[in-house]
């Protein structure tokens, strides 16, 4: 019996299939590779534990509606903020100041040092009000905040500081007046977030990762592959590749056949390279994978790379 | 009707075995194909590490050859050890004994002691007074057997055997030519540090059967390994200028390189063993000559105002490269082998000297001096990559390995003590001292002897 097909048709469906056919293939050749994963320690967590932290509650909410807080601030009426600061008198900055005719002498006073050892009378003429002097950079506003403090300060500690202890003021740090420095302020910002605090009683988050928190089947089988590789040096030029080898494993993770190799080698040292590969594969077997994860790993490829450990 | 609509499309017809063909190969790309590629692809990385192997003592051939057999075995697990690429199991963790190596041995026994590798041999003394030595070299985990060999050879080179089958272990392990059939020449040293005598000799790589070339009344210098190893050529101290020499090792026959009247010194041979380049001087400057040993005549390859010296060829032959003040410092400088402009590839901090090129071609060690120290290194050709290999008081003189994996140079610790040979390898791991009967300097490898 012959069926007659109209030649369009043929084509057409000779055409979706090669089309259908090419996108299945090239598109799920990337489908499941894994990626390197780094192993993460974790703690070891019973079923019940499990099922208690994941259960939830069930009158709670379905996702967290807020963002966390955990302090709310009460919500202040913002007062005149500027008034406040307002309060001190205006810092009142020189731009030229005072004329000082010392620093200019002073550096013409030391050019002449090496003269010194020769005519040692030279230091007797007032050694103090030179050692007093270094300080040539006039900065107009800390000169301007010297004087403002001058100010105030008399009143406070005029019976204290005798006029000995006046000579290194200019730098003192007063440990007590740090709470002068502070801004005084009150809080003039509303509390931009949330109201309540958080009870975090939510029904579980739609994202929650907590269940796969753990090393893939894929690193698995890498960390305990690794204990039997012996990779081979390549020298200092070796150029990075991999070698494929096919595996597959029963249940119990022993091997179901010699693993097979899958690239050619190119080279004697690719070659030793592949042998070092199905030697580990071997002697490392078998392997104890998730038995969730079977059909993925009961066939799959490792590829053995040139490159060091991350 | 029909009749015309048949001619005017013609009909496409398939029979019904074509269409079910059809739909199972649609069927494949559906559904097989898929399955194939759906294969997860898992990348392993990890470190290079030692390969453990399991080096049972050779078998005896007759009651008589114990003594050589764990000779040679220990030859062979001392050459795999320093080599830092594979790690030699104790023999006291064995499990199975060897006592037949014409049958496969119990890997299960060998993998239980974490080996990977195998090797199991014999040797046997012949009628006719030779020593054969049988070699076997196992992958534990597959069974497999990677290489058998069988060597003859006369009693007293069984040191030499053991060196052969400890290349081919290495070969068929590492992929990469061995370096252990090989010697080295060096300056002998003895005696106070003002008084030392130093003697041209001759060893094995691994520091055995040490031969002294000449008596320690002269000063010598750079004694370089000729390609057919039966010849070195070096530089001596004598009552005239120093000169450059050749010595053949065999049978002890000496002569005088060139005809120059002055100095001549860091002598090398060509990598075809027909001409020796070295460094004549002129006044306070020198340069490079070769010398044809046929014809015995001679070409100037430089002709600068400045010192050139410790030229080495590359080992096609094609270019040398060689040490140069001609920028101020002593700087490393590659040019044609016949001369012509020469090309700086050196340009680190401090100043550079005794480049060597590889045997393979591909690095060109170096002394570096700087900051107070000498460091051993290597760089590309082209000057690119270099990288310091060890670094210290002083070290100096690199040659490489027949293999150019491994570096042999001497390290002089300073104060009262005088200089030893180490070897390192080219990535600056697993340095080694290599032992020699005094102290030692100016270490030339040979090329492999077979």
């Amino acid at each position: 019996m012959k069926v007659k097909i109209d030649k369009t048709l043929a084509a057409s469906i000779a055409l979706h299939v090669l089309v259908l056919g090419w996108g299945l293939v090239s598109f799920s050749t990337k489908a499941l590779e894994v990626e390197p994963e780094d192993s993460v320690p974790v703690d070891v967590v019973s079923a019940d534990q499990l099922a208690h932290v994941m259960a939830g509650v069930k009158s709670g909410k379905k996702e967290n509606p807020k963002p966390l807080v955990e302090k709310v601030a009460e919500a202040k009426p913002v007062e005149d903020a500027v008034g406040k600061i307002t309060d001190k008198a205006p810092v009142v900055t020189d731009t030229a100041p005072p004329p000082q005719p010392k620093p200019v002498e002073k550096p013409v006073e030391k050019m002449p040092d090496p003269p010194k050892p020769v005519a040692e009378a030279k230091p007797k003429e007032e050694p103090k009000p030179v050692e007093k002097k270094p300080d040539p950079p006039v900065d107009p506003i800390a000169e301007a905040l010297k004087k403002e403090e001058k100010k105030p300060k008399p009143p406070i500690q005029a019976a204290t500081p005798p006029p000995q202890l006046q000579k290194p003021k200019e730098r003192t740090f007063d440990q007590s007046k740090i709470a002068a420095l502070l801004d005084k302020r009150d809080p003039a910002r509303q509390a931009t977030t949330g109201d309540t605090l958080n009870s975090n009683a939510a029904l579980g988050l739609s994202k929650g990762k907590a269940a796969d928190n753990s090393a893939t089947w894929g690193s698995l089988f890498k960390q305990q592959v690794d204990r039997c590789w012996k990779k081979p040096y390549g020298g200092v030029d070796a150029k990075d590749f991999f070698m494929e080898v096919q595996v597959k494993l029963r249940r119990d993770g022993s091997l179901e056949v010699a693993p097979i190799p899958l690239t050619e080698p190119r080279s004697s040292y690719q070659r030793v390279f592949l042998e070092s590969a199905l030697r580990a594969t071997i002697e490392c077997a078998p392997y104890r994978l998730p038995a969730a994860f079977f059909e993925e790993w009961k066939d799959f490829i490792p590829q053995f790379s040139t490159e060091e450990r991350g | 009707m029909l009749t015309k609509h048949e001619t005017i499309h013609e009909p496409f017809l398939i029979g019904r075995r074509q269409v079910l063909s059809g739909l199972a190969l649609s069927g494949f790309i559906l559904g097989g194909a898929h399955r194939v590629f759906a294969q997860a692809r898992v990348p392993v990385t990890g470190d290079v590490a030692a390969l453990p192997i399991a080096i049972p003592n050779f078998i005896a051939g007759t009651p008589s050859d114990g003594e050589v057999s764990i000779g040679v075995t220990q030859v062979i697990t001392n050459n795999l050890k320093r080599s830092g690429l594979f790690a030699p199991i104790d023999q006291a963790a064995y499990i199975e004994k060897v006592v037949n190596i014409d049958t496969a041995p119990q890997f299960q026994s060998w993998k239980a002691i974490g080996a990977q590798a195998l090797v199991t041999g014999r040797m046997t003394r012949l009628s006719n007074g030779r020593l054969k030595a049988e070699l076997r070299l196992w992958d534990v985990a597959t069974g497999q057997q990677l290489t058998g060999q069988q060597y003859d050879t006369s009693p007293e080179y069984w040191r030499r055997i053991a060196h052969i089958i400890s290349d081919q272990i290495y070969e068929r392990l590492t992929g990469e030519k061995g370096y252990f059939d090989s010697r080295v020449v060096f300056v002998d040293e003895t005696g106070a540090k003002e008084r030392r005598v130093k003697r041209l000799a001759l060893m094995d790589q691994d520091g055995a059967n040490v031969r002294y070339l000449t008596r320690g009344s002269d000063l010598v210098l750079t004694p370089r390994f000729s390609p057919s190893t039966q010849e070195i050529t070096y530089m001596e101290f004598g009552q005239g200028d120093p000169r450059v020499y050749l010595l053949n090792i065999e049978t002890g026959q000496r002569e005088i390189v060139g005809n120059f009247p002055g100095m001549t010194f860091s002598p090398r041979f060509s990598p075809d063993g027909q001409r020796v380049i070295m460094s004549l001087q002129q006044g306070s400057n020198s340069n490079l000559f070769v010398m044809d040993l046929r014809s015995k005549s001679t070409t100037r390859l430089t002709d600068t105002p400045a010192i050139d010296t410790s030229p080495s060829y590359a080992p096609d032959g094609a270019r040398i490269c060689f040490e140069s003040d001609r920028g101020g410092k002593p700087q490393i400088y590659v040019m044609p082998a016949t001369g012509g402009p020469a090309q700086r590839i050196s340009f680190g901090e401090g100043s550079y000297s005794t480049p060597v090129w590889s045997p393979r071609g591909d690095y060109i060690a170096f002394t570096k001096q700087g900051s107070g120290q000498f460091s051993i290194g290597i760089m590309k050709p082209d000057g690119s990559g270099e990288r310091i290999l060890t670094s210290g008081f002083h070290n100096e003189g690199p040659t490489f390995a027949p293999n150019g994996r491994v570096l042999m140079f001497f390290r002089d610790p300073g104060g009262n003590g005088g200089p030893s040979l180490f070897t390192v390898d080219i990535s600056g791991r697993n340095e080694l001292r290599v032992p020699t009967p005094g102290f030692a300097s100016d270490p030339a490898w040979s090329p492999l002897l077979s």
